[in-house]
């Protein structure tokens, strides 16, 4: 199994504020990797760079060979992003809108079609699809982003809190849906402050605190190095 | 390429929303309707103003002079209902019937006339309503005023000078004008000339501040929308440069723009119905005096005005992209583009009211320095010749778009397009 994402000494300031202090991690091809930290502890920034929505004060970021700072029109074509904050063209219907993104990713009308069906399934909003944006909860919004962002198949998606806002039963499925991805040779990076949440999806997590990461094992590893029952002991001592 | 054609797409659907539609039609329809239907009533008062006016006349002298008079008033565009009998019951009569105008030529008129001393008629308007047509009242009984002045006058005159034309004696002078523009003069009356040049040119700023306003309107709100929406983020992360993203957010924007300006220019054309009649009119009758004095515009003015209003929509669109990043959500999108208004409206007015060449030389660059301003001033300045003026115009113009633009394509390529948000306090902008 290869590298898909390496990321070296990231730093990123916010006028004077240090919200990341030289992050670092590798995440491997088809693995899910988990973020995990506090709110304010730097994840979003962290997934943002990697999306490249920011510009790292310092630091680099590999993908698949290519450099983040020079390629990052590479990073755009093989990186699916779904925002911590998201919505979707209110004006639009659900299957417009899966049609409308599916466009800047596929080769072709068939793959449109392609990556569409795959969407449809995804999301499993049925019938709402064809009612506009504007007209749903939050809940089904989310799936719906959730879906554009797998639906293509990307070499990594990154999921910042992907079941924010869904209730117990619609985690759940978002969950095993992550987790199937997996296998089809997806790579995820995802970030969380629900540690059972990442227990339980996550083949490796990190831990970050203050913009650096403490720790970075496979959720068994870390339990056992901190001898722990679960995440959220691990992390408490980890801070401490 | 394909990618942005796409885009281009959905920009312009988004902003061509059922809300705009409607109320572009609804500008269309209603302002059509309204102005038709005041143009009309304005037309057929002013119609009834000018046709000839039914007069009620009360002569109580029945002297020759009173006589003649009221012939020498139905030969000037009057139709006199003669009455007779006490005045205040004839005045109690008129009060009920349709007339508007009483004139009573009192007793012992026409004796002093005959006596060259001064003479009096009564006149009594009867009001019955304040429209245009009340008001033209007055009018009217200065019409009437005048041709009896000018009759008793003449008369007076023929008696005492028989021999001379009475009119040579009271207007001896009379004059030639001639108009100079440059090394060029023509005859003609110089006010017709800047009335034909300012009813041409009343029209045109019109146009130029509803397309800059409107095109950078919609810049503003499509990116404040996307914000608002939440669905930036996504966007600025897919397979497509984001100099795509902003040309395919100004470009839809200024299409969108151009086409709002045309319908409300067609929805308010009819409040010009009559300037436009004007315009026509004196225009025809101008039209080779215009020449003769090169007060008319070849190709090469209309390209250079062309090259002008381009720079300046440009300049708008990528001031109204900076504005667009600075907002949050559609409601500051609102109040953000008011400065940009502010600036339109400035040489609108000054282009409209007063003239740029006659102010003080600060407020003048000042004017000057406003990016919008060019095209405003450019038409009359290509009339007259001046064409320094508007290549400094576009050359200015085209600075600050290269300016301009590359600030913008370097917000949207850099983290700012998120972070940049106007903070009041420590530090003003952050940009
Ligand atoms: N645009 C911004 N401008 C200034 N500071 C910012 C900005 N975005 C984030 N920060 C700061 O950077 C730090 C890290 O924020 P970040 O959003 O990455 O945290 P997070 O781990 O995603 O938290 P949460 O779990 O609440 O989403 C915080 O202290 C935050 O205040
Ligand atoms: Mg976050």
């Amino acid at each position: 199994m290869g590298v898909v994402l390496e990321v070296q000494e990231l730093k990123k300031k916010y006028g004077s504020l240090e919200a990341l202090r030289g992050v670092s991690f590798k995440v491997e091809e088809g693995e899910i990797f988990g973020l995990i930290g506090p709110n304010g502890a730097g994840k979003t920034t962290t997934l943002r760079i990697i999306a490249t929505l920011l510009t790292p004060t310092d630091g680099r970021v590999t993908f698949m060979g290519y450099d983040l700072k020079k390629n990052p029109e590479k990073f755009r074509e093989h990186i699916s992003y779904l925002p911590e904050e998201a919505g979707a063209y209110r004006n639009m219907k659900g299957i417009d809108y899966l049609n409308f993104m599916a466009r800047f990713y596929a080769r072709d009308e068939a793959q449109v079609k392609e990556y569409v069906e795959r969407a449809e399934r995804i999301c499993g909003l049925g019938e709402r699809l064809k009612d506009k944006v504007g007209t749903y909860s939050k809940g089904m919004t989310r799936k719906l982003l959730l879906a554009r962002a797998l639906m293509t198949k990307p070499a990594l998606a990154i999921l910042d809190e992907p079941t924010s806002g869904l209730d117990v039963i619609n985690s759940l499925e978002v969950r095993e849906m992550i987790k199937g991805f997996t296998k089809e040779g997806v790579s995820v990076l995802l970030s969380s402050h629900n540690m059972l949440e990442v227990e339980f999806l996550s083949d490796r997590v990190a831990l970050i605190d203050r913009g650096q990461i403490l720790d970075s094992e496979t959720p068994q590893g870390l339990k056992d190095k901190y001898q722990a029952s679960n995440l959220e002991i691990v992390f408490r001592s980890a801070v401490r | 390429m394909k990618n942005f054609t796409h885009l281009l797409l959905k920009e312009i659907k988004e902003l061509l929303n059922k809300q705009l539609i409607f109320s572009l039609l609804f500008i269309l329809i209603i302002f059509n309707f309204i102005f038709n239907f005041i143009g009309n009533v304005t037309k057929s008062e002013i119609k009834k103003a000018m046709s000839k006016q039914k007069v009620a006349v009360l002569d109580l002298d029945h002297s020759p002079v009173s006589r003649n008079l009221i012939g020498a008033l139905n030969a000037a565009n009057f139709i006199i209902e003669e009455k007779s009998g006490d005045k205040s019951k004839v005045v109690d009569e008129i009060r009920h019937s349709s007339l508007d105008l009483l004139v009573v030529i009192p007793e012992g008129f026409g004796e002093k006339a005959t006596r060259f001393q001064p003479v009096e008629v009564e006149t009594y308007s009867f009001l019955r309503g304040v429209s245009l047509a009340g008001r033209s009242k007055s009018e009217v009984v200065k019409m009437l005023l005048n041709s009896t002045n000018e009759y008793l006058s003449n008369q007076f005159l023929k008696s005492k000078i028989p021999d001379l034309d009475p009119k040579l004696l009271k207007a001896p002078i009379k004059n030639k004008e001639y108009v100079v523009v440059k090394d060029k003069q023509a005859e003609g009356s110089s006010a017709a000339v800047i009335g034909a040049m300012t009813a041409q040119n009343f029209i045109l700023p019109v146009i130029l501040m509803m397309i800059i306003m409107y095109s950078a309107q919609m810049v503003i709100t499509a990116i404040a929308m996307e914000k608002q929406n939440k669905t930036l983020e996504t966007l600025l992360t897919v397979p497509i440069s984001r100099t795509s993203i902003v040309m395919a957010k100004m470009l839809a924007a200024a299409l969108v723009g151009l086409i709002s300006a045309v319908i409300y220019i067609l929805g308010f054309r009819k409040a010009f119905i009559f300037s436009e009649a004007d315009i026509g009119q004196a225009l025809s009758g101008l039209a080779p005096i215009m020449k003769q004095l090169g007060l008319t515009i070849n190709t090469q003015g209309y390209i250079l005005f062309g090259i002008s209003l381009f720079l300046t929509i440009l300049c708008a669109l990528a001031l109204a992209t900076i504005l667009g990043v600075l907002a949050e959500d559609y409601r500051t999108a609102q109040s953000l583009s008011f400065p940009l208004i502010f600036l339109v409206m400035i040489p609108y007015f000054i282009s409209l009211f007063a003239d740029i060449n006659s102010m003080s030389l600060p407020a003048k660059l000042l004017v000057l320095a406003i990016p919008f301003s060019h095209p405003f001033f450019a038409m009359t300045n290509i009339m007259f010749g001046d064409l320094n003026m508007v290549y400094v115009g576009i050359v200015y113009n085209f600075l600050f778009v290269v300016v301009l633009l590359s600030w913008t394509t370097r917000i949207f390529s850099t983290d700012r397009v998120l972070t940049m948000k106007l903070k009041w306090g420590k530090k003003k902008m952050v940009l």
